[in-house]
C-alpha cells in the first residue's frame, strides 16, 4: 500500500519487559502470555495514519540482553524513533534506563525521538515503580512517556501513533533530513503533498498488520 | 592478477635459500626504515614476492605489514602495497584456473596455508576492526584491495570473522556502504564480501537488511537489466537469497517493504525470442529460488499465506503461468517455474482457483492442468519435469477441496465429457500404461485428489472402467486390485498400494466395497506372509497397512470380514508380531525418511521415486493405532465403544443445555421487547392521565365557580339537600373503588399463589440440579457448567437490569399518580382523591411487596447461579416478572379507567347539579364547554335577576 513515509523504530529495554508483547499487539491486536524470547532480532510492520496521511511503521523488536547488546547497537544509527521500555513491576529495569539511554544517545542520529515507556500498568498490584518517577525521569531526559499495558492494549497504540507524531513534527519543522535515509525516515513513493488532498477522508488507524 | 601469473608460473620447486634471506632483509627494512619511500619499495617488494615464497612472507612479515596497515595511514599508495600482499598470503583460489598441473595435494597445502595465516591473522581481533576501518579510507588502492582481503579472510573463518565484524560498532553498516560506491569494480566485490559475510549468520541478514540491503539490490537488479543482466545480477540474486532464506523477520521484511512486487516484472519473458544465454538461464533460476523462498512449504503457514496473496494481487503468479505455458522456455527453467507455481499456489485457495482457470495458449484452448498431466504421464519427458508436474498437482489439491471435486468429477459417469482429454482421463491413462513410473505418479496423483475428503472417496467408488470389448465394466477400485495381483513392478505396486491406502482410510463404505471382492483379503494375507526377498519387503509393508486399515475403519457389514474374524485371520495365517513386523517395514525403509522431509518429490534416480510426502504422513498415523488394533482383545474394544458411548452422552448432555441457554438467550430478548412496548405505552398513558388531570382540573374549576354562586344565590336549605346529593355520590364511588381494591387484593393473592409455585419449582430444580451435579463428575462437564455459569451471571445481569427498568417504570406511574392526587384539592373531590391516593397507596405497597417477593426470589435464584439449574428458574423469574409488568400495565390502564369513571360522575354530579340549579330557578346552560361562556352567562342571569 502506498505511503506517505515510511519510519523506522526500534524497541530496546531489559529482556523480559513486554518488548516482544508490545509489537505483537501493535502489529497484530493480541497478546501472547508464553512469548518465545527474541534471538537477536525481529522484525514488525503496521499502517497508521497521522494529520490525513498513511505512515508506514516498520518496527526493530531487540533482544534484551547483555550479549545481543552489540548487534543491538546497529539499528539505533538507522531508526528515527526508539520506544526504551521498562517494566513497573521490576525496578531493576527501571534502574538500567540510564544504560539503555546513554547507549542509545551514543550510537543513534541526534534527532531519534525517544518514547519512555513503563509496561505492564495492568499489575498494579505488584507497581514497584511509581507513575511519577517514570514521568520525572522523561522529563530529566527529554523524553516522551506512557504507561502501558500490552497484555490489554492499553496505550499501546498511543505510545507507536505518538512517538510518529513527534517524528512527524520534527519532520514539518524541517529538524530531519528526509532525504537521507540513514536517518530511519523515507519518503513514501506518493508524494506527501499530493496526498494530503486524497486524504481528507481517512480518519482512524489504518487496523491491522499484513497491509500491502 | 595478472601480473602474479607470471611470477608463480611452472614453478615446482621448494623455496630457495635466498628467498628467505632477501624477505628477511626486506622485512627489516619495513621494520626499522625511517624514510616512508623506503618502507614502501621494501613492502612493494614483498608484495611481488608473496605468492612464489607464500610461506616465507606469510610467516616472516606478516607482523609488519600489518604494522604498516596501522602506522602508515596517510599513504595509501604503502597500505595498498600491504593490503595486497596479505591477501594473496590469505586467499586460496587464485590459482585454480591457470594452473592445471597442480594436483590436489598442493591445493590442500595451499589451503591449509591460507586458513594457518588467516587463524594467524585474526588472533587480534583488533585487526579485522583495522581493516573494517581501511574500508572508510575512499581511495581505490586502499578499499578496494581491503574488501578483497575482508571477503579471503571471510572464506577461510566465516564464523569468528563474521562474529568480529559484528560486535565491531558499526562493521556491518559500513560495509553496506561498499554497494554505494559509485565503482563499479568495488560494489561489485562488496557483493561478494556481503555474500561471505551473510552466509548462515541471521543476525548479519537482519542488520545488512536494516541498512536497506533489499532497495539498493533491487535497484541494481533493475538498472542492470534484471534477467538480461550480467554476473552482477547474480551476485545480487545470491546475497538476495542469503538474506532471506530460514530468515522469517527478513522475509517478514521483504513482504512488509512490497518488494514482492518488484519481482513481478522479472518474469515477463514470456514469448519474446530474445535468446536464453546461459547467464540469463542462471539468473532466472535465482530469481525463480527467491520466489519460492518467500512461500516456501517451511515457512510458518501463516508467513506464506500472505506472501501467496500478494504475489497473487500484484500479477507475479500471472506472470508465472505464462512462463509455464509459453513455447521455447529451457526445459530446466520450466520446471523450475512449475516448481514455483506449485508452491506459489500450495494451500491458497484463491491462487489454486486461479490455476485451474490458466488455459494453455492451444487451439481450442486446454486447462494448463490437462497439459501438464499429459507431461506427467509422458515417458519421453525428462524425469525432473515429470516430478515437477505430480508437485504442482499435489500442491492444487492441497487444501483445496473444490479442485479434489473437480478432478474426481472428470472420472464420473454424469460428467464425461468425450470430446475432450480430461485430468481424469490422463490419469485413468496413466495408471493403466506400460510405464511404471506413470502408473506411481497417477497413483499418487489420484491419492492426492482423495486426501481428507470423505464425498470423494465414496464418488471415486462409482467410477467404472470399460476394459475391453463384450466384457462387463470393471470398477477403478477393482481395477487397481487387479493389476496389483498381476505382479507388476515394484513401483507400480508401491504406487497402487498408496493409492488404496488413502482410498479406503477413514472410509468404511470404500472398505467394504474393498472387502466386498472375495480375492483381496486372500491375496493380502499371501502377500503378508510369505517371506520374499528384501525388494519386497516394501510391498509387504503396505499390505500389511491396506490390511490393518480393512480392520480398524471396519464397520461389520461383511458378515465374513468383520473386525473379529479380520483379527483372527492375521493371528491364525500371519501371525500378531508378523504382521506387525511386516507393517514396520515401511519406516524402515531407507527412502522414507527422506519423503517425509518436505512436500516436494525429489529423487536421486527414477527408481527411488518410491514414497509421497503426504503417504508418509498417513503411515505415521496409523501405524500406533493399527498395532494396536490387531493387539486388542475384542473385549477391550467393547470397553472403548462403552467409554465412547459415555463421552456421546456427556456430549448429549452438554448440548442439551447448550440448547437451553440458546432458548433462554431468546426468551430474554423478547422479554426485553416486551418492556420496550411497555415502557412505550406507559408512556402514552402517562400523557392521556396528564391530559385527563387537566380536564378534571378544568371541570374542577366549573364546579367551583357554580359552588360559589350556588352559595351566594340559593339557600342554605337548597345548599344542604345538594350535599346530601353529593355525597349520596361519594358512597357510590367509595363502594366501586372498595370493589377494585378488592380485585386487586384477590390479584394480589393470585400472584402470592404463583410465587409459591415458582419457589417450590426453584426447590425441584435446585434439589435435581444438586442430583445433577453429584451424577456427573466428568471434568469435561464441569467445564461446560462453568461456561454455562458464567451465561447465566450474564443473564442475572440482565435481569437486574430489566428489573431497574421495571422499578422505574413503577417510580414513573407513582409519580403520576401522586400528581394526580396532590393537584386535586377541591373540596368535594379532596375525598375522592384521598380515596385515589388511597388506593394508589395500595397499589404502590402492593408493588412493594410485590417488589419485596421478587427481591427474594432473585437472592435465591443467586444462591442457584452456582448451580445449573438456576437458569431454568430464571427463566420463571423473568416470566412472573413479564406477568407482574403485565399487571402493572394492566393496573394502570384500570386506573386509567377509574379516572375516566370519575369524570363521567363529575358530569353527572355537574349536569345533576346543573338541573337543581335550574329548579331552583337559576338559568344554566346545558353546553359541557362552560368556561366560555360563563362570564356572559353571569352577564345575562344579572341582566335577568335585574329585569326580574
Ligand atoms: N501482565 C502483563 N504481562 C506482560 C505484559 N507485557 C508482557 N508481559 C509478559 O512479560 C513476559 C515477557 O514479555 P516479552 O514480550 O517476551 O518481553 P521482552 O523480553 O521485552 O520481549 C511475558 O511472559 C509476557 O507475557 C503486560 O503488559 N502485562
Ligand atoms: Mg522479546
Amino acid at each position: 500500500m502506498a505511503y506517505a513515509y515510511l519510519f523506522k523504530y526500534i524497541i530496546i529495554g531489559d529482556t523480559g519487559v513486554g518488548k516482544s508483547c508490545l509489537l505483537l499487539q501493535f502489529t497484530d491486536k493480541r497478546f501472547q502470555p508464553v512469548h518465545d524470547l527474541t534471538i537477536g532480532v525481529e522484525f514488525g510492520a503496521r499502517m497508521i495514519t497521522i494529520d490525513g496521511k498513511q505512515i508506514k511503521l516498520q518496527i526493530w523488536d531487540t533482544a534484551g540482553q547483555e550479549s545481543f547488546r552489540s548487534i543491538t547497537r546497529s539499528y539505533y544509527r538507522g531508526a528515527a524513533g526508539a520506544l526504551l521500555v521498562y517494566d513497573i513491576t521490576r525496578r531493576d529495569t527501571f534502574n538500567h534506563l540510564t544504560t539503555w539511554l546513554e547507549d542509545a544517545r551514543q550510537h543513534s542520529n541526534s534527532n531519534m525521538v525517544i518514547m519512555l515507556i513503563g509496561n505492564k500498568s495492568d499489575l498494579e498490584s505488584r507497581r514497584e515503580v511509581k507513575k511519577e518517577e517514570g514521568e520525572a525521569f522523561a522529563r530529566e531526559h527529554g523524553l516522551i512517556f506512557m504507561e502501558t499495558s500490552a497484555k490489554t492494549a492499553s496505550n499501546v497504540e498511543e505510545a507507536f501513533i505518538n512517538t510518529a507524531k513527534e517524528i512527524y513534527e520534527k519532520i514539518q519543522e524541517g529538524v530531519f533530513d528526509i532525504n537521507n535515509e540513514a536517518n530511519g525516515i523515507k519518503i513514501g513513493p506518493q508524494h506527501p503533498t499530493t496526498n494530503s488532498t486524497l486524504s481528507g477522508n481517512q480518519g482512524g488507524q489504518q487496523a491491522g498488520g499484513g497491509c500491502c | 592478477m595478472n601480473f602474479f601469473r607470471g611470477v608463480m608460473g611452472g614453478q615446482a620447486a621448494g623455496p630457495q635459500p635466498s628467498g628467505a634471506e632477501t624477505i628477511q632483509k626486506l622485512c627489516d627494512r619495513v621494520a626499522s626504515s625511517t624514510l616512508l619511500e623506503d618502507r614502501r619499495d621494501a613492502v612493494r617488494a614483498l608484495k611481488s614476492l608473496s605468492k612464489k615464497y607464500r610461506m616465507e612472507v606469510g610467516t616472516q612479515a606478516m607482523e609488519h605489514l600489518i604494522n604498516i596497515l596501522q602506522t602508515d595511514r596517510s599513504d595509501s599508495e604503502i597500505l595498498g602495497y600491504a593490503l595486497d600482499t596479505l591477501y594473496n598470503l590469505i586467499c586460496n583460489d587464485e590459482e585454480e584456473e591457470q594452473d592445471e598441473s597442480e594436483d590436489e595435494a598442493m591445493q590442500k597445502q595451499s589451503d591449509d596455508l591460507g586458513a594457518q595465516f588467516t587463524e594467524q591473522f585474526i588472533q587480534d581481533p583488533e585487526h579485522i576492526t583495522l581493516i573494517l576501518s581501511l574500508l572508510e579510507e575512499f581511495d581505490f588502492h586502499v578499499r578496494w584491495p581491503g574488501v578483497k582481503l575482508l571477503t579471503a579472510l571471510l572464506k577461510n573463518q566465516g564464523v569468528q570473522v563474521q562474529g568480529i565484524i559484528l560486535v565491531s560498532p558499526m562493521g556491518v553498516s559500513r560495509l553496506m556502504d561498499l554497494l554505494a560506491d559509485s565503482r563499479e569494480v568495488i560494489r561489485n566485490d562488496g557483493l561478494l564480501l556481503l555474500q561471505q559475510l551473510t552466509k548462515s549468520n541471521a543476525a548479519i541478514q537482519k542488520i545488512v537488511a536494516f541498512e536497506s540491503a533489499f532497495e539498493r539490490l533491487l535497484d541494481i537488479i533493475t538498472e542492470e537489466g534484471s534477467s538480461d543482466g550480467g554476473i552482477v545480477v547474480e551476485d545480487c540474486l545470491l546475497l538476495l537469497l542469503n538474506l532471506l532464506k530460514n530468515n522469517s523477520s527478513n522475509q517478514n521484511f521483504f513482504k512488509e517493504g512490497s518488494y514482492i512486487q518488484r519481482m513481478k516484472p522479472w518474469f515477463e519473458v514470456g514469448d519474446d525470442n530474445s535468446g536464453w544465454s546461459a547467464q540469463k538461464v542462471t539468473n532466472l533460476h535465482l530469481m525463480l529460488q527467491l520466489v519460492r523462498v518467500m512461500v516456501s512449504p517451511v515457512n510458518s503457514p501463516g508467513a506464506s499465506a500472505s506472501c501467496q496473496k500478494s504475489m497473487y494481487q500484484c500479477g507475479l503468479l500471472q506472470q508465472l503461468c505464462t512462463i509455464l505455458m509459453a513455447t521455447g522456455v529451457p526445459a530446466d527453467i520450466l520446471t523450475e517455474t512449475i516448481n514455483t507455481v506449485s508452491e506459489v499456489i500450495r494451500g491458497s485457495q484463491v491462487n489454486q482457483d486461479y490455476f485451474a482457470s490458466v488455459n494453455a495458449p492451444s487451439n481450442p484452448p486446454r486447462p494448463a492442468i490437462v497439459v501438464l498431466l499429459m507431461s506427467m504421464v509422458n515417458e519421453r519427458q525428462p524425469f525432473v519435469l515429470r516430478c515437477a508436474v505430480l508437485y504442482c498437482f499435489q500442491c492444487f489439491l492441497y487444501k483445496n477441496q473444490k479442485g479434489q471435486g473437480e478432478i474426481v468429477a472428470t472420472l464420473l459417469p454424469s460428467t464425461i465429457d468425450a470430446n475432450s482429454i480430461s485430468a481424469g482421463q490422463l490419469l485413468c491413462g496413466g495408471l493403466f500404461s506400460a510405464d511404471s513410473l506413470s502408473n506411481w505418479c497417477a497413483s499418487v496423483a489420484l491419492a492426492h485428489a482423495l486426501q481428507d475428503n470423505l464425498t470423494q472417496k465414496e464418488q471415486l467408488l462409482r467410477v467404472q472402467l470399460a476394459t475391453s470389448l463384450g466384457k462387463p465394466p470393471v470398477s477403478l477400485l477393482q481395477q487397481c486390485t487387479n493389476i496389483l495381483s498381476q505382479g507388476s513392478k515394484v513401483q507400480t505396486r508401491v504406487g497402487l498400494l498408496m493409492l488404496l491406502c488413502t482410498w479406503i482410510n477413514n472410509c468404511p463404505i470404500a472398505v467394504t466395497h474393498f472387502l466386498h471382492n472375495q480375492e483381496n483379503v486372500p491375496f493380502l494375507t499371501a502377500q503378508i506372509s510369505e517371506n520374499l526377498g528384501e525388494d519386497e519387503r516394501l510391498v509387504q509393508g503396505l499390505c500389511a497397512l491396506l490390511l490393518g486399515i480393512c480392520i480398524f475403519y471396519n464397520d461389520n457389514s461383511l458378515e465374513n470380514y468383520t473386525k473379529d474374524k479380520l483379527k483372527q485371520l492375521i493371528e491364525k495365517r500371519i501371525g500378531k508380531e508378523n504382521f506387525v513386523e511386516k507393517l514396520g517395514f515401511i519406516t524402515k525403509h531407507e527412502l522414507y525418511s527422506r519423503a517425509a522431509q518436505k512436500p516436494q518429490p525429489v529423487f536421486l534416480s527414477p527408481e527411488q521415486m518410491l514414497f509421497d510426502h503426504e503417504f508418509t504422513k498417513l503411515v505415521k498415523e496409523l501405524e500406533g493405532v493399527i498395532t494396536k488394533a490387531v493387539h486388542k482383545s475384542s473385549e477391550d474394544e467393547k470397553k472403548e465403544e462403552d467409554v465412547k458411548k459415555t463421552l456421546e452422552q456427556h456430549d448429549n448432555i452438554v448440548m442439551q443445555y447448550k440448547d437451553l441457554i440458546r432458548e433462554q438467550d431468546a426468551q430474554i430478548q423478547e422479554l426485553k421487547e416486551q418492556v420496550a412496548t411497555m415502557t412505550s405505552q406507559s408512556e402514552q398513558m402517562q400523557t392521556t392521565v396528564t391530559q385527563q388531570l387537566s380536564q378534571i382540573q378544568q371541570h374542577k374549576d366549573q364546579y367551583n365557580i357554580i359552588k360559589l354562586k350556588l352559595g351566594k344565590d340559593s339557600q342554605s336549605q337548597a345548599n344542604s339537600q345538594a350535599d346530601s346529593q353529593v355525597n349520596g355520590l361519594q358512597t357510590e364511588e367509595l363502594s366501586q373503588l372498595r370493589e377494585d381494591l378488592e380485585e386487586l387484593r384477590q390479584q394480589h393473592t393470585l400472584l402470592q399463589t404463583q410465587l409459591s409455585d415458582k419457589d417450590a419449582l426453584i426447590n425441584t430444580l435446585r434439589s435435581e440440579t444438586a442430583e445433577g451435579s453429584a451424577a456427573s463428575d466428568n471434568t469435561e462437564m464441569l467445564k461446560e457448567l462453568d461456561a454455562l455459569r458464567s451465561q447465566v451471571h450474564s443473564q442475572a445481569t440482565e435481569i437486574d437490569q430489566m428489573k431497574t427498568e421495571r422499578q422505574e417504570l413503577l417510580r414513573k406511574a407513582e409519580a403520576v399518580s401522586s400528581e394526580a392526587v396532590s393537584s386535586s384539592d377541591g373540596s368535594l373531590d379532596a375525598a375522592k382523591m384521598a380515596e385515589v391516593e388511597s388506593r394508589l397507596a395500595a397499589q404502590t405497597s402492593e408493588t412493594e411487596r410485590l417488589k419485596e417477593e421478587s427481591k427474594s426470589l432473585s437472592k435465591s435464584r443467586v444462591d442457584l447461579d452456582q448451580q445449573l439449574a438456576a437458569a431454568t428458574s430464571t427463566a420463571a423469574i423473568l416470566q412472573t416478572e413479564k406477568a407482574q409488568l403485565q399487571t402493572e400495565v394492566q393496573e394502570s390502564k384500570k386506573e386509567q379507567d377509574d379516572l375516566l369513571m370519575l369524570l363521567a360522575d363529575q358530569d353527572q354530579k355537574i349536569h345533576s347539579l346543573k338541573l337543581k340549579l335550574k329548579a331552583l330557578g337559576e338559568p344554566v346552560d346545558d353546553e359541557d364547554d362552560l368556561d366560555a361562556r360563563d362570564q356572559t352567562d353571569d352577564d345575562e342571569e344579572d341582566d335577568d335577576e335585574d329585569e326580574d
